[in-house]
């Protein structure tokens, strides 16, 4: 083995180099992802057409607004659902965080000090739901039910159901209406959001953990990774977008409710869903929960648009869900069947 | 060269348990076990279901704590009190569940925990050059380091929970039922993994119940029989007969004090 004639440094054998070569870019696509995208087109193109309205840049602007809330939480939520969790209180987060920062405001706050005290709202309540269910081991299930029905109660309690109005020479409702190129700071935001999630669960250790915690838990612990402390940081990931959802939320209204939000916390996991995260944990996406955010917001957009009524659109986006989760579910069979009719013909 | 001598010569011994004992209560689990190991060694634990061979390996992998005796790693007496002692002493265990996240790829299981990084990122493109060297080296079959665990088949996953032990280049690997519930092909590559792994000076302690398994691998068995070390054994002295016999404790025409190794089956 010493009388080869090279006198170079040995290059790595070719098997190294054929083991660490990088799979084919279909190859390491999420296929449930590609088919909601692909659903997702056809339901653009659908309301492209059917209504002359949708495909106009001031709807589509208006769009992005609607989708920037939704985004931001399911970013996040992405994040919980991967690690094996859900956090079911994120509407109440937003609603509690909307609500009190327009009594904050009203009380004569600064709106410096307005937007920081939202955001560390925000994460507190998300370092709540992650204590009990990391440190103390009660299903996120059952904690964030429970804070979903305190965490509205006290804004409720607070703002005794009254909407709290903003006033418009306030930094907070200038930022609202606020637009930057022809978007508004929410999608700007939801768009920067998005980034960060990506670099967060693709490209760094804390992303490879909250993946390998819904995988299989114990075997991150014996790895000597902190599984309890990454746990409650990806709900106190949530509660903090949550926290910003609700600040930019009650800056687009220009008030603050704690009836808002209603029901938010299942258009985000169903976004979440939709995009090919899976619930069981330990398959996530970013790109995925970008397409399903779009895909309810486009289908509750359009069908406004249509002037259906509006009590159908629910019924329509949950039929949807099912119809994808469904989809999801057998994905696996479905990639099968398909290679099985190709490598046949 | 040092592999021509016989073991007892060379003077690198790894590991040595002398008395060690380990109650539950009223349970006595090992009522003094004396166990030695060699670089590059392999060697066989085995004894009846009960007999104490996994509390025996949970001990000398700081995952519990004996009562009395004694433990020395090169000589030294140690004491573990967590298995991050253990790993300090290079002592890598591989348990049976292999401990390895389905969805996550090769190369992300292989460094688990201790990721390269590149600023506040992970160095995806040195984790898989790194992984492969490591695969390669080993020669475990896997089509990728982009593949994912869970499409792996039960050889390869154990094989690669083998390689990411080998990784933190331990000089003692205790694998419990490596090759348990794998198909025939897939446990001649663990086998031949165990033998590759020894080869490169690691003493290797192999839990298994399959006996074919021994007679394959090890240099020299030890069998437990409620929770004592009864007979130790060079592989060579032995066919399966007399092994069932050590095992389950009847009578056989053979020896009944532990003997000391002459020399290595190499």
């Amino acid at each position: 083995m010493s009388t080869t004639q090279t006198p170079t440094e040995p290059a790595p054998a070719p098997s190294v180099q054929r083991l660490a070569r990088q799979r084919s870019l279909w190859e390491r696509t999420n296929k449930a992802t590609v088919v909601m995208a692909g659903v997702t087109l056809v339901v653009f193109v659908f309301f492209a057409v059917a209504d002359s309205a949708f495909l106009t840049f001031a709807n589509l602007s208006n769009l992005a607004t609607q989708v920037g809330p939704v985004l931001i939480v399911g970013v996040a939520m992405t994040f919980v659902i991967t690690a094996g969790q859900i956090d079911l209180s994120v509407g109440s987060i937003v609603a509690f965080v909307a609500a009190i920062s327009a009594q904050l405001l009203v009380a004569g706050w600064d709106s410096s000090l307005v937007m920081v005290a939202a955001l560390l709202m925000g994460l507190g309540w998300g370092l709540v739901n992650g204590w009990f269910t990391a440190y103390q081991g009660i299903p996120a299930f059952i904690v964030t039910l429970a804070t979903l029905s305190v965490v509205r109660g006290l804004a409720l309690f607070q703002t005794e159901g009254f909407s709290v109005p903003i006033a418009s020479t306030t930094f907070v409702a200038k930022l609202g209406t606020a637009k930057w190129l022809g978007f508004s700071v929410t999608a700007w935001i939801a768009l920067a959001v998005v980034v960060v999630g990506l670099v967060l669960l693709h490209a760094t250790r804390f992303g490879q953990y909250v993946i390998g915690i819904g995988a299989a838990a114990e075997s991150v612990r014996r790895a000597g990774v902190n599984v309890k402390l990454v746990t409650m940081a990806a709900l106190g990931f949530s509660g903090l977008a949550a926290g910003l959802a609700g600040l930019l939320i009650a800056a687009r209204l220009g008030s603050g409710s704690a009836n808002s939000a209603q029901g938010f916390e299942l258009t985000v996991i169903a976004a979440v869903v939709l995009g090919g995260t899976s619930l069981l944990g330990g398959r996530g996406t970013i790109v995925g929960t970008l397409i399903g955010a779009l895909l309810t917001q486009i289908i509750a957009n359009g069908l406004t648009l249509l002037s259906v009524s509006p009590y159908l659109t629910p019924i329509i986006t949950g039929t949807v869900l099912v119809l994808v989760v469904w989809i999801n579910l057998r994905g696996r069979d479905l990639a099968w069947f398909v290679q099985r009719l190709t490598r046949r013909s | 060269m040092a592999e021509d001598l016989p073991v007892d010569q060379r003077g690198d011994l790894l590991v040595e348990l002398a008395g060690i004992t380990k109650s539950y209560g009223p349970v006595k689990s090992l009522r003094g076990v004396d166990l030695t190991l060699r670089r590059g060694e392999v060697l066989g634990l085995v004894g009846d279901n009960g007999a104490g061979k996994s509390t025996l390996m949970k001990v000398l992998a700081g995952a519990v704590q004996h009562d009395d005796g004694e433990i020395r790693v090169h000589g030294k007496p140690v004491r573990f009190s967590t298995p991050a002692d253990a790993q300090a002493e290079k002592i890598g265990i591989v348990y049976q569940d292999l401990a390895l996240c389905d969805t996550l790829d090769v190369a992300s299981n292989l460094f688990l925990g201790r990721e390269p990084k590149r600023g506040p990122f992970i160095d995806r493109k040195a984790m898989h050059e790194q992984a492969a060297r490591i695969l390669a080296d080993l020669h475990v079959k896997v089509t990728s380091t982009h593949q994912e665990i869970g499409t792996l088949s039960g050889g390869q996953r154990q094989t690669v929970a083998i390689a990411r032990a080998v990784s933190f280049a331990p000089d003692v690997l205790i694998l419990d039922e490596p090759t348990a519930a794998l198909a025939v092909a897939e446990v001649e590559s663990v086998l031949r993994l165990i033998g590759e792994v020894a080869a490169q000076g690691v003493g290797v302690i192999l839990i298994t119940h399959r006996l074919q398994d021994l007679f394959r691998v090890c240099d020299r068995i030890t069998v437990m029989y409620e929770g004592q070390s009864v007979d130790d054994a060079a592989i060579a002295d032995l066919d399966i007969e007399k092994l069932v016999g050590l095992i389950t404790r009847t009578p056989q025409p053979t020896r009944t004090q532990p003997t000391r190794t002459e020399g290595s089956r190499a």
